[in-house]
């Protein structure tokens, strides 16, 4: 899960790494300048993707009228593919000193890469080479300590102590909340030493987030902004709508399966609604899931047709089709046309059961396409 | 190296095989002719599931029952601790189908397995297969044809549906490793590139990737520094996907330029793989190619 930065900064007080004060404002939130942090200010769009600063979504502001009106132009803007629900609102750090620390897992090393630099305040691509210094260090504390300050030793000793504590407090945090990677950019020092952290980019490891109650929290606490998380967390399988103005639904199993179904739609002209693992051997005979993903697909405005693509290693496609036929009877907000293809085990049993319900089966990807795009046409 | 390689004789045990996905695989594992020896499950009441005895821990199952490979059908909590059972008690070459194993968890297993010699393929594996020898883990039989392409993936049912419509064209495969979802895992691509460029039975490669981390990219570095010379096929699934949204594998998360489908598939092409834009372009290369 990638965190907002705000959520981020929160999190990281908890291991002793302090931020710039900060309010968190959506759209609904008045400005009023008792309640915010002491000016000049910096005002930055929260979304879970990097390059906020080239999207236009970091301003700083001198006065409150400024931060309203810039709170205002960031607010709901769409940017990477995200909505803009929330800006940070924070006081300005001046006259400090920019470094960079990083901890990136390393999956080819088997390990966390550490990262720093005397060079931050830019995106860490842009960094000139010879100004970066990284090792590979153990995932414990200790090897991360003894990474740290060998690497913080190539840094001009004026902020090289800085990191070097830093470094220590964000290796603590990278693995007590089980991060799959955690970037301070910039790292301010100030003039006497002390440092805090400007940005902060957070993401952790969705696999552990059932043992980690303080991640769990910001998802349960937070839904609205971690929809597809609290979703998945939730209910056990991943669902995500990819175009909000698809026309077609789809109710499909496994990651890499349906994100190629996606892709050779696009490519083909087509606009699917949604990305969906259903996880059929999630179902255990019951249509909960199924009836709660098509009432999420019966969400989209522009959805005209239902493509069901099952390849059933295992599962049993007559028990799947019964599921199936129950779940659209009683999923009242989708009322569109179906189109199945199934291969796999006991095609016949779906066969008879998906007739009647007058659902065309095809067991050719390409011939239950062609059927999909004559919905289309009306 | 590492070498992927069984057969009908090597003797496997399921760990958590009590479980109903340990009770329903262990089954199809055999219906298939993989060798299962025994099960493990430390707080079982029953003695044997399937005709296979139950263990109550590896150590028991390798003294008793010779176990030398295992397929750990346990929670992702505890893969960890039943991966350590397994390779204290000596078993050298672990599939764990487990999904949702925490990435520090498998760091750690990781190096375990590094440290031992420990052939790990996992996690979130569908599984491995020498087509019409055995199979260990979930691939449908279906799919399953034997044949000379190696064939490697990250997602199990987009392998299920390219090695099935590989065998309706008549092209069938050598050794099959689902090498998983997962961003940290046992075997990546690039480790078996030593392997099947050894390996007489294997006279092609496909490669069915993903977006997100840099596993294609390394494949395709292994692949110009051995020289490989047998024909290289890949298919990566998720060009459309929008950025740092996860597309249903921990795995396949794109950051900024990092991890693209455009970047994978140059990675690729600069060292000689042909990448497939769709199943059906794939399957009528390789069967051209390879015929």
């Amino acid at each position: 899960m990638y965190l907002l930065e705000h959520d981020a900064k929160e999190l990281l007080r908890a291991f002793d790494i302090p931020s710039p004060p900060g309010r968190l404002l959506g759209s609904d939130d008045t400005i009023d300048r008792g309640t915010l942090p002491p000016g000049p200010w910096v005002v930055k769009g929260q979304i879970a993707a990097g390059g906020r600063g080239k999207a236009g979504l970091i301003r700083k502001a001198e006065s409150a009228a400024d931060v309203a009106s810039h709170a205002s132009e960031i607010l709901g803007r769409s940017a990477k593919g995200q909505q803009v629900a929330a800006v940070r609102v924070e006081q300005q750090v001046s006259g400090a000193r920019e470094a960079y620390v990083g901890f990136l897992l390393d999956a080819a090393g088997g390990g966390v890469r550490v990262i720093v630099s005397a060079s931050g305040g830019i995106d860490i691509e842009h960094i000139p080479h010879e100004n970066i210094h990284s090792a590979l260090a153990r995932p414990d504390e200790s090897a991360l300590r003894n990474c740290l300050n060998q690497l913080a030793q190539k840094l001009p000793p004026e902020i090289a102590p800085a990191v070097r504590d830093a470094g220590e407090k964000l290796a603590r945090a990278f693995l007590g909340l089980e991060a799959m990677l955690l970037e301070i950019n910039p790292l301010f020092v100030l003039a006497d030493g002390r440092w805090i952290a400007g940005d902060a980019k957070l993401v952790t490891d969705d696999n552990a987030l059932a043992r980690r109650k303080e991640l769990e929290s910001v998802v349960r606490t937070r839904a609205s902004a971690y929809t597809d998380v609290a979703r998945k967390h939730e209910h056990g399988f991943d669902y995500v709508v990819v175009d909000p103005a698809g026309e077609i639904g789809l109710l499909t199993t496994g990651a890499g399966l349906s994100m190629m179904l996606i892709d050779e739609m696009r490519a083909a002209g087509l606009k699917p609604y949604n990305f969906l693992d259903i996880r059929t051997g999630g179902l255990r005979g019951e249509t909960k899931r199924l009836t709660q993903v098509l009432q999420w697909i019966g969400e989209g405005k522009n959805v005209k047709v239902l493509l069901v693509n099952i390849f059933a290693g295992i599962t049993d496609l007559g028990e799947f089709s019964r599921l199936l036929v129950t779940a659209l009877g009683s999923a009242n907000r989708l009322k569109v046309p179906v189109v199945a293809r199934l291969v796999g085990t006991n095609l016949a049993a779906a066969r008879e059961v998906l007739a009647p319900a007058s659902i065309p089966l095809h067991t050719d990807l390409d011939a239950a396409l062609a059927e999909v795009r004559k919905h289309l046409k009306t | 190296m590492i070498n992927p390689r069984i057969d009908r004789t090597t003797p496997v045990i399921v760990q958590g095989i009590t479980g109903r996905a340990g009770q329903m695989h262990s089954r199809l594992m055999m219906r298939y002719g993989t060798r299962i020896v025994g099960g493990v499950s430390p707080g079982a009441k029953v003695n044997e599931v399937n005709g296979a005895p139950v263990f109550a821990t590896c150590a028991e199952a390798v003294e008793k029952a010779g176990a030398k490979a295992s397929v750990l059908l346990v929670g992702a909590f505890d893969l960890l601790k039943a991966m350590e059972d397994a390779i204290d008690a000596g078993i050298r070459y672990l599939v764990t189908p487990t999904e949702g194993m925490p990435v520090h968890d498998a760091l750690k297993a990781w190096k375990r397995c590094r440290d031992t010699g420990t052939v790990w393929v996992g996690a979130s594996t569908p599984g491995v297969a020498i087509a019409g020898e055995a199979k260990l883990g979930f691939l449908p039989d279906d799919s399953l044809l034997p044949g000379p392409l190696g064939l490697m993936s990250k997602s199990g049912t987009l392998s299920y549906e390219s090695g099935y419509r590989l065998a309706q064209a008549g092209i069938g495969t050598s050794v099959w490793i689902g090498v998983g979802g997962d961003p940290v895992k046992g075997t990546r691509y690039a480790d078996l590139v030593p392997f099947y460029a050894a390996d007489e039975k294997t006279r092609g490669l496909l490669v069915i990737g993903e977006i997100g981390g840099s596993e294609e990219e390394e494949f395709a570095q292994a692949l110009v520094q051995h020289k490989f010379q047998k024909p290289v096929f890949a298919l990566i699934a998720g060009r459309s996907a929008p950025e740092g949204v996860t597309m249903g594998h921990a795995g396949a998360l794109v950051h900024g330029s990092h991890g693209t489908y455009t970047a994978k598939r140059a990675a690729l092409e600069a060292a000689g793989v042909t990448v497939f834009g769709t199943l059906n372009e794939m399957v009528e290369g390789i069967r051209v190619r390879l015929r």
